[in-house]
């Protein structure tokens, strides 16, 4: 309890030095969030533009679509809120500034990430909220207490799915020169998660059930308030899916960290 | 001349350095191709026709317009802001060279590399594998004439965002808001066939839709003739030279503002 106390303190301590420094460009922060919204509505956009033409995608009305989506954007605040540092960790190995990171007597996960917070995150964190009461309206959904702690507890293991993903993606880094690709593969199958999973069979149901568990993110767990008549034994599992990737994750990172050598300069 | 074909070179001679990564990116791409095969299967299921377009033509032309999006990506928007915000530029800036077609000379190469090793063998995977069967016209003749405007288009859009940052020292939100601008109106992500009328209209006298669209419909429209092609390779050349003059525009503008601290 007394280290959980310690190191949020010394990451509200390390945060605030970033978000300072990045005061600076203040015109760069607004130009951001505006990029954001325009990232974060793209799939609703394609959707809105399909559901044109179509009535239901795989028996998915737009409403649940939309609602699923929401779920999604929820789920990825804190990855980009908290673990946007993974992006920079192919620059930091391959110059050596990673260096810096061994030298501390505290996690090493934990003081990589937390030298930056990415304060667009907000915009996710706000139109995700926005969407999701738009969504429960139209489709009728009451929100209760019970509701909304199962609510949390879902967006809990399912940012922590989609922030596994990314990490190990990124500590690709550690044995390959030029990982960007690697990202920007887990990237590109993560943006696959507000789809429904039924509209996959056979191999890739499995791969993005088990595998690369990117229904996790936001399609299971969103059954329990869209069809909570027809969930899925599987989506009781979410919590551990979390946790379980989570470690995973930490294992490669640890693995990583381990094996660099740095860059001799 | 010389000079610029020597920096097209180093490019193609750079992104060759990175192999096994391009590895991942073949694969990534294939991946997206078949994931796109299962979302458009199950857009079309029950259904032979939307908007026109079979389940062929409009897999066919999202699945190309993946390939498209990796050639046409020139990451020139990036570049020119990393030597604007490092102070690089300045070592740009004394070279006998137009700094536009400099940078032009440096994406070509990736742009041919990207082509040559992701774009054609991704197209040749689609007609073979998924036996995504489309009847192709005399469109196709026009095709390598329609990549290559799209990519000069594509470039030209990137030049002028890579400028702003001599104003705004700042490129991720611009440079994602074009991106997500540019795929979204251009057919990149659902052909513009889907979109509704009206807004067909409006997209249709825009930029974008000569990057992805154009190219796209030269391969998958059936029945296109030898005018009909004309006519839309003249409509990519009017946009090239309109955003290339405007990129031009803009830096003689900028260039002034700009601003470098000590070295």
């Amino acid at each position: 309890m007394r280290t959980l106390l310690h190191y949020v303190r010394l990451y509200v301590l390390i945060a605030t030095q970033y978000v300072k420094a990045r005061m600076q460009y203040r015109a760069d922060f607004w130009i951001s969030s505006v990029g954001m919204v325009f990232t974060s509505i793209a799939t609703v956009f394609v959707f809105w533009v399909l559901f044109h033409s179509i009535p239901d995608l795989a028996g998915w009305s737009f409403d649940e679509i939309l609602f699923i989506y929401a779920f999604y954007l929820l789920s990825v605040v804190p990855l980009q809120l908290f673990f946007d540092n993974i992006w920079q960790l192919r620059f930091h190995v391959v110059e050596g500034s990673f260096i810096k990171y061994y030298l501390r007597p505290i996690n090493m996960m934990f003081y990589y990430m937390s030298d930056m917070v990415d304060l667009k995150g907000w915009v996710q964190l706000a139109l995700g909220v926005f969407m999701l009461i738009y969504a429960s309206q139209r489709l009728g959904l009451t929100w209760n207490l019970w509701r909304l702690g199962v609510l949390g507890m879902a967006l809990f293991s399912s940012s922590l799915v989609a922030i596994s993903i990314l990490t190990i993606a990124a500590c690709a880094t550690f044995w390959i020169v030029g990982s960007f690709p690697v990202m920007d593969l887990a990237l590109k199958i993560r943006d696959f998660s507000p789809y429904p999973m039924t509209i996959f069979d056979g191999f890739f149901r499995f791969l993005f059930t088990y595998l690369i568990p990117i229904g996790f993110v936001a399609f299971y767990p969103s059954q329990f308030f869209l069809r909570p008549e027809q969930v899925p034994l599987l989506t009781y599992f979410s919590p551990l899916m979390g946790i379980g990737s989570f470690a995973l994750a930490y294992f490669v990172w640890t693995k990583g960290v381990n094996s660099y050598t740095g860059t001799g300069s | 001349m010389k000079s610029y074909f020597a920096l097209v070179r180093g490019s193609f001679m750079a992104i060759m350095m990175y192999r096994l990564s391009f590895f991942f990116t073949v694969i990534g791409n294939l991946l997206y191709i078949v994931l796109l095969y299962f979302l458009w299967s199950s857009i079309y299921r029950g259904v032979e026709t939307i908007r026109g377009m079979s389940f062929n033509q409009a897999f066919v032309y999202v699945a190309l317009a993946g390939s498209i999006f990796t050639m046409v990506k020139t990451w020139a928007d990036w570049e020119i802001s990393w030597h604007i915000t490092s102070g690089s530029i300045i070592m740009d800036l004394v070279k006998p060279l137009d700094f536009q077609f400099y940078f032009l000379s440096q994406t070509v190469g990736f742009m041919a590399f990207n082509f040559i090793m992701i774009a054609l063998p991704s197209a040749l995977v689609l007609l073979l594998f998924f036996g995504a069967d489309v009847e192709m016209g005399v469109g196709l003749l026009f095709l390598p004439a329609g990549l290559i405007l799209a990519f000069l288009i594509s470039f030209a859009i990137d030049y002028i965002i890579g400028l702003t940052s001599f104003y705004t020292e700042s490129i991720w939100g611009i440079s994602m808001t074009k991106e997500i601008i540019t795929t979204l109106l251009s057919g990149a992500l659902v052909p513009l066939q889907f979109f509704p009328d009206a807004a067909q209209r409006i997209l249709r006298l825009l930029p974008f839709q000569a990057i992805y669209h154009i190219p796209l419909t030269m391969l998958t429209a059936p029945n296109l003739d030898v005018r009909a092609c004309l006519g839309l390779l003249g409509t990519q050349v009017v946009w090239v030279v309109l955003l290339f003059l405007a990129g031009r525009l803009l830096f003689t503008r900028a260039s002034r503002v700009l601003m470098v601290s000590g070295g």
